[in-house]
């Protein structure tokens, strides 16, 4: 009964409570965050359902053309060294990259989220230690740890035909290694924000009341926090495609389920480049760009419309 | 007041370092295998005495902590990395001797072009914000973000090595060449060097521009701004003499910072063009289970960031009287 009143008297979204639609409307408003949207919206339809467009993801027996074929009316795209088609692949593709990408982005920032609050609402030597961790991550080159820290994971885990929500053992390691290493620049956002949301009234009044620490950071920190929880993931979500992405290129992807970054290795590896097949690795590496880019332009729109803070990093 | 700064960044740093040796160590023991396999998988001709003398040399027969973990720093310290699993009895040490200046000229000079030019397309499209320029500005700015540095690599190699033939594909010099004299052997490592040179600079120019965009856009909204149109300056010298030094420098900073996400695309344009830098080694390194390699690089890599980053808060301290409270 008590938490209930609380929470009644707790202001939900303290730039004056905005919907989703309202949001929404003034995101697609401005130029940015129009294009931005709706390139996401062709690839998420595209990694949706990608049989309904292209059919079943190619292998090499079911390939249907022949080697290195340039792009003509049957392979709009060419084929690669094995006779898939790249259209096929890439399609495919989308839909490995977006998912890893999602995973990776909502482990993420659930780690940067707990740490953040945590560290920003218990403060003392809590937020001592957990800030000079995640200094640590902010500061050290987090992609040669994911390096070193990927392949002794899958060794840990053990095989890598097992599969969890339809993806392979190999792809989900990498999900959590994404995990691991990026979290820090949201966690040190997270913290600034809990910092000023604790010295407000409403935490006062429900501290008064009787409420616990964990009761107050769940229901009255984590919801003022959800507008910067949202604009950080976006912006996160673009950084996970491209570790992914780098991470495949460097051979720790899962060939059995090719993502874009999996697909350039395999262009690489094939020496693409050299032979002049640009079909080969324009198509992967042209959906990256795109992907990553409309993050970024959504990411940055969203930040300027719920940050607080009008000052903008980067 | 300065002494406290000062103290304060080098404790920072300090501390980082133990941390990065601590996650070294931990990486270390969670490898599959035992301790002592780990060390001497790479050494020639194990003896009863050698494999003695290196738990004692590690501790391996006393607690894990503080014990080994201290005989692991010490190590450390002197460079004793352990062997390469792969190096046919090579040292830790000795294999990334060999690979450190081809990263060390290829990134340094890379960082040096994209800073010059990604500072200046950014002072430039900030100052003309919101017109053509800077649409267009911001625009190659953000698609060369989004870009990985390893797909720039491969398009340049694609039009610039095979189709047009102006550079060389791979390597940093050709392989068996016979050289009359040195000019010649610096025209060839030149023209290795081009593509994978340009591949850098380009990787880094977007997020430079944006930086310092942004930067500058929020020096000219500053009051001092306003007085000075006030007194009639002409916008050049606002931006010459006024503007740009007070963006220069958080930007300065955050390129400290970014340093550490950088060496991700030093690693994979290294790939891409066979440059035989510390990259391609950590790619043969992982492709091989090389871990004692492995952790050299990162051990390696993450203290030179994290000393990089010292010495430019130490600079941008000495020049920004604002942050030295």
């Amino acid at each position: 009964m008590t938490a209930a009143s609380v929470q009644g008297v707790a202001p939900r979204g303290l730039r004056g409570a905005v919907g989703l639609w309202t949001i929404l409307r003034r995101l697609l408003r401005r130029p940015e965050g129009l294009i931005g949207m709706v390139i996401l919206l062709v690839f998420i339809v595209l990694a949706i359902a990608p049989q309904a467009f292209v059919g079943q993801l190619q292998t090499a027996v079911t390939a249907t053309g022949h080697r290195l074929e340039p792009p003509s009316g049957v392979h709009l795209l060419g084929t690669d060294e094995l006779g898939r088609d790249m259209l096929n692949q890439t399609v495919h593709g989308a839909r490995i990259s977006l998912v890893i990408g999602f995973l990776a982005t909502v482990v993420t920032v659930a780690i940067g989220v707990v740490v953040g609050i945590v560290a920003g609402f218990v403060g003392g030597w809590l937020d001592a230690i957990l800030m000079r961790i995640t200094d640590f991550f902010l500061v050290i080159p987090t992609f040669v740890l994911a390096l070193i820290l990927t392949p002794i994971i899958q060794q840990l885990v053990g095989s890598a035909a097992t599969e969890v929500f339809g993806i392979r053992m190999t792809l989900i390691v990498i999900v959590i290694v994404i995990g691991i290493t990026s979290w820090s620049s949201t966690a040190r956002i997270i913290r600034s924000q809990t910092l000023s949301l604790r010295e407000r009234a409403f935490v006062d009044r429900a501290r008064v009341i009787g409420a616990g620490g964990g009761h107050i950071m769940r229901r009255h920190i984590l919801p003022n926090v959800i507008n910067l929880i949202v604009a950080n993931a976006v912006l996160t979500f673009a950084g996970a495609v491209l570790t992914e992405t780098t991470l495949s290129f460097v051979g720790l992807g899962d060939p059995f389920q090719p993502s874009w970054g999996q697909l350039l290795e395999a262009a690489r590896a094939a020496g693409a480049p050299g032979l002049g097949a640009w079909w080969y690795f324009v198509p992967p590496g042209a959906g990256i760009v795109l992907v990553v880019l409309a993050f970024t332009l959504v990411g940055s729109a969203l930040d300027d419309l719920l940050n607080p803070k009008r000052g903008r990093r980067r | 007041m300065k002494v406290g700064y000062l103290g304060r960044r080098l404790a920072s740093a300090f501390v980082t370092i133990v941390l990065i040796a601590l996650v070294n160590f931990i990486l270390f023991r969670a490898m599959p295998g035992s301790p002592e396999r780990v060390l001497l998988h790479g050494t020639p001709r194990v003896t009863a005495e050698i494999l003695q003398q290196t738990r004692e040399r590690w501790g391996l027969d006393k607690p894990l902590f503080p014990d080994q973990f201290v005989a692991y720093v010490d190590a450390t310290i002197h460079g004793d990395l352990g062997f390469s699993f792969i190096g046919g009895g090579h040292t830790v040490a000795e294999v990334l001797a060999q690979r450190i200046w081809p990263t060390v000229i290829l990134f340094g000079l890379g960082e040096l072009v994209a800073i010059v030019l990604g500072l200046a397309l950014g002072a430039y499209t900030g100052w003309r914000r919101g017109g053509p320029v800077d649409y267009v500005g911001n625009g190659i700015s953000l698609v060369l973000y989004s870009t990985p540095y390893f797909l720039l690599g491969m398009a340049f190699l694609l039009v610039f090595a095979t189709t047009l033939h102006w550079f060389p594909t791979f390597g940093m010099m050709t392989s068996g060449a016979q050289y009359p004299g040195l000019w010649e052997r610096l025209v060839d490592f030149l023209a290795h060097l081009a593509l994978p040179l340009a591949t850098v600079a380009f990787g880094l120019v977007g997020q430079y521009a944006i930086v310092m965009r942004s930067s500058i856009v929020e020096t000219l909204s500053e009051d001092y701004v306003t007085t000075g149109r006030a007194m009639g300056l002409r916008e050049g010298r606002i931006l010459r003499h006024h503007a740009l030094p007070n963006a220069l420098l958080p930007t300065v900073s955050l390129i400290a910072i970014n340093l550490g996400y950088v060496v991700a695309g030093a690693i994979t344009v290294e790939v891409v063009f066979n440059w035989p830098g510390l990259g391609t080694l950590a790619v043969t390194a992982l492709t091989a289970r090389d871990y004692p390699v492995l952790q050299g690089v990162f051990l390696l890599l993450s203290v030179s960031v994290v000393l990089a980053n010292l010495v430019a808060d130490l600079v941008y301290g000495a020049l920004d009287p604002r942050v030295r409270t």
